[in-house]
């Protein structure tokens, strides 16, 4: 049954609605979860707000328990859905300078979208910042592009990579996330003890 | 701590541990009769021998011809670049690298094409997809462009402008005078597995 | 549910009931589309846009550019590119239904300037969008969409992403408390 469109079973032309329906609904619910704020999403980093792990963890199991049972009960074909490429040594390179970024800003792009929308200007220069780093790397390419391209193992799974099921990974995932719901929690309720709470905008 | 959020850990333990629980279920990446009766009664999946003609001489890279007939008639006359995959054979584990190739359009031939359309069913049992069937197969293919038929002098347009296409073609393919521009073989199937997804890498 | 709410805070909904819909969203994505949400894409599909626009030759020649660009349409007839204009949409009718929108406004602690601010915010996405293309994708397409379907790939980026912000936190510490 499932994916749609790759199978073909929803006309091209309505690709693109399906498309800002989807985002529309994704700039929602992060917005609507508080990361349109950067000191919010920073807070994971110091302890007295984790709003974004819980979100992010929340909604991985919830996306990875779903595909577990989709494919089960056969609406969705796993040969077809978009598993990323993994190459490692560009990937951590790449998530170590996000991470750099990450903490400068307190944006990750799908945020500063939602930050713009709201007016926040600190967005706004995100965004900029975005493009112009993007077009710095594009413009950079030619210099590591045998970079780029190193130790492609191709589109491994978590499971395949640690030769279990990933539906064991799954599982570890749940537990995993479910003690750093609790210990995080306890952090943060001793963090918030200890600095002023201010104002979120 | 708030009761809530205990009871909803364990439904989530129980939803992602239940399901090592679960009674095995096989086959279900098969296809429906329903759904394989519905592209069988398609008839999209068949290329002109015209349009075949055509992608080979432009060398078209996602062209891969697979010709279901026997080796000795494989050996004795193909299409150019053809791959020989026997009918008997397309279940061998190693032709299933031919198939399903990323960007690749499959199209089978045989002598006719009732040969080639029991491949391409069985084929698309097997769940791959971007296969085609070429119309007529090689008779057809004979009779279309190796020996076009000439129209008659009141013939359309049209049908004038594809006999010139044809003659141009059986010219090329039959290697008879004109030299032909692109040397043959020059397009190497490149074969690279098939990975999990389809889509285009990239973006985020 | 959430016990942390008092005046001082806005109104958020429940991070794990967000959590939730997101997983949804994401799982209806993956239903739909066969792969998952992404943000930084639209702003690769602006890029090329534009250097294609301004030099043409140059995006022709180059071996990156030239990997998004087809004879057929501009590179923002592009699904990442709808996707994100609905994400401002959805943003912005969050922000009215919940009172967050406000005139143009710099956020950020109070011993912090406005200028330092922004030129944080502006290096961070320079870092963003250097680090998202070699990591094939930011936050939203490799580490939760990514590890959402099981990538492995999604995954490093993820741990390396977060490991680096905690590495950091004390270094960036003046900026946030």
């Amino acid at each position: 049954m499932g994916p749609l469109i790759p199978q073909g079973l929803i006309a091209g032309g309505w690709d693109f609605v399906i498309a800002l329906l989807l985002g529309i609904a994704f700039g929602f619910i992060l917005e609507a979860s508080g990361f349109s704020s950067s000191r919010n999403i920073a807070g994971v980093f110091y302890g007295y707000n984790f709003v974004v792990l819980r979100v992010f963890f929340t909604a991985v199991l919830v996306c990875m328990v779903g595909l577990m049972y989709f494919h089960y009960m056969g609406w969705i074909d796993y040969n077809l859905i978009y598993v990323l490429p993994t190459f490692p040594q560009p990937m951590i390179l790449g998530a170590v300078i996000m991470g750099f970024g990450f903490i400068s800003a307190g944006f990750c792009p799908g945020t500063s979208y939602t930050a713009m929308a709201i007016g926040k200007i600190d967005g706004f220069v995100f965004t900029a910042g975005l493009f112009l780093g993007i077009f710095i790397f594009s413009e950079a390419f030619p210099l590591f592009e045998d970079f780029y391209y190193k130790g492609n193992m191709g589109n491994i799974t978590i499971g395949e990579f640690l030769g279990i099921s990933n539906q064991l990974v799954t599982f570890i995932f749940v537990i995993v996330a479910l003690v750093a719901f609790y210990v995080t929690w306890l952090i943060e309720k001793r963090v918030r003890k200890t600095i002023t709470p201010f104002k979120f905008e | 701590m708030n009761k809530n959020y205990i009871i909803l850990a364990i439904l989530f333990i129980i939803l992602a541990g239940g399901y090592f629980l679960l009674p095995e279920r096989e086959n279900i990446k098969q296809m429906k009769p329903e759904d394989l009766m519905r592209d069988i009664v398609q008839t999209s999946r068949y290329v002109t021998t015209d349009q075949v003609a055509e992608m080979i001489i432009e060398g078209d890279p996602t062209l891969e011809l697979i010709d279901v007939r026997n080796e000795y008639d494989y050996f004795e006359y193909s299409l150019p670049n053809a791959i020989n995959i026997p009918m008997d054979s397309i279940l061998v584990e190693e032709y299933q690298d031919y198939l399903g190739i990323e960007d690749m359009n499959v199209v089978f031939f045989s002598n006719d094409d009732i040969l080639a359309d029991q491949v391409w069913v069985i084929a698309k049992r097997m769940g791959y997809g971007s296969l085609y069937v070429m119309e007529g197969g090689l008779n057809c293919w004979i009779s279309t462009i190796i020996k076009p038929e000439a129209p008659q002098e009141t013939a359309s347009k049209e049908a004038i402008e594809l006999y010139d296409f044809r003659m141009g073609a059986s010219m090329y393919f039959t290697g008879s005078d004109i030299s032909t521009p692109s040397e043959e073989g020059a397009k190497p199937v490149t074969v690279k597995r098939k990975k999990k997804g389809s889509v285009a890498e990239g973006g985020c | 549910m959430n016990t942390n709410n008092n005046i001082s805070t806005p109104r958020y909904i429940n991070p794990y009931f967000g959590g939730v819909l997101l997983g949804l969203l994401l799982l209806v994505t993956f239903f739909i589309t066969g792969r998952g949400l992404g943000a930084s894409g639209a702003v690769k599909s602006a890029v090329v846009t534009t250097v294609d626009k301004v030099a043409p030759v140059h995006a022709e020649e180059s071996d990156f550019y030239s990997k998004f660009i087809t004879d057929r349409h501009s590179p923002m007839f592009n699904w990442m590119v709808f996707e994100s204009l609905g994400m401002l949409l959805g943003g912005l009718l969050s922000g009215v239904l919940f009172g967050r929108i406000k005139k143009l406004r710099v956020e950020k602690p109070p011993g912090v300037s406005n200028k330092t601010r922004l030129i944080f915010a502006g290096l961070g996405g320079i870092l963003f969008g250097i680090g998202s293309q070699f990591g094939r994708g930011c936050s939203s397409g490799a580490a939760l969409s990514g590890t959402g379907s099981y990538s492995f790939g999604g995954l490093i980026v993820l741990l390396f992403m977060f490991g680096t912000g905690y590495v950091l936190a004390w270094f960036f510490r003046k900026l946030w408390i």
